[in-house]
């Protein structure tokens, strides 16, 4: 199972927190992205970083593994 | 003691903050701090709330790390950063930081480092609420 992750004004497009995806041997990264683009294809837009298991990633054909937690995320604000 | 990094809902206390960095050391020559804090107005709007949302594991990962690099950056001898997460009214404490060095330059630039790169890397959101609605902030440089 991948676990995709949903915050702050990301998560008020996709309008949830969270969402499950069943793993597939030699999936990346990108195959997940597509998935929730084809479902929302207005939260990508302001998605500008992108973790996986907690740690920024930039290679969108990076391979999964089973159990992977990935954050779609929009520009920081904090502070 | 409490931890050098954390976040948290309630507030924080200025004063107990710097005598735990006080306490850690007696080669501390100076102590620089930052304080983050809500204002009323943005963008030409009166802002009554900021709500806060953080994507709590990352954050506090990337707090510690930044903590770590700004200690071995600027040869530090303590630091510490405390960010809240909950939703805060005008004047209400948002984000501490303090560097603590042998002398002032070294606090100075560490301290501002600090919340330089806390606003770029750790995965913390602000939502503005006002009485013509709410509005997710769009980072400043």
């Amino acid at each position: 199972m991948i676990r995709v992750l949903f915050f702050g004004p990301v998560a008020d497009r996709v309008q949830t927190r969270e969402m499950q995806f069943d793993f597939i041997p030699g999936m990346t990264l990108h195959d997940i992205i597509h998935k929730v683009g084809m479902q929302h294809p207005g939260a990508l837009s302001i998605v500008s970083f992108i973790a996986v298991n907690r740690t920024q990633v930039r290679d969108k054909q990076m391979l999964l593994n089973d159990n992977d937690e990935i954050a779609l995320m929009a520009k920081f604000s904090g502070g | 003691m409490s931890e050098p990094v954390r976040i948290q809902i309630e507030d924080f206390s200025q004063d107990a903050e710097i005598a735990a960095l006080k306490a850690s050391s007696q080669r501390i020559g100076g102590i620089a701090t930052f304080l983050g804090c809500a204002r009323d107005f943005s963008e030409g709007r009166d802002v009554s709330e900021i709500s806060f949302e953080a994507y709590g594991s990352m954050a506090l990962a990337e707090m510690r790390a930044l903590r770590e690099e700004a200690i071995a950056k600027f040869e530090l001898l303590d630091a510490r950063i405390v960010h809240r997460v909950t939703t805060v009214r005008a004047g209400d404490n948002i984000v501490f930081i303090a560097a603590a060095a042998e002398h002032r330059a070294a606090a100075f630039d560490a301290c501002r480092w600090m919340i330089d790169e806390l606003k770029q890397r750790v995965p913390i959101w602000k939502k503005e609420i006002t009485p013509h609605g709410d509005a997710w902030v769009t980072p400043h440089p």
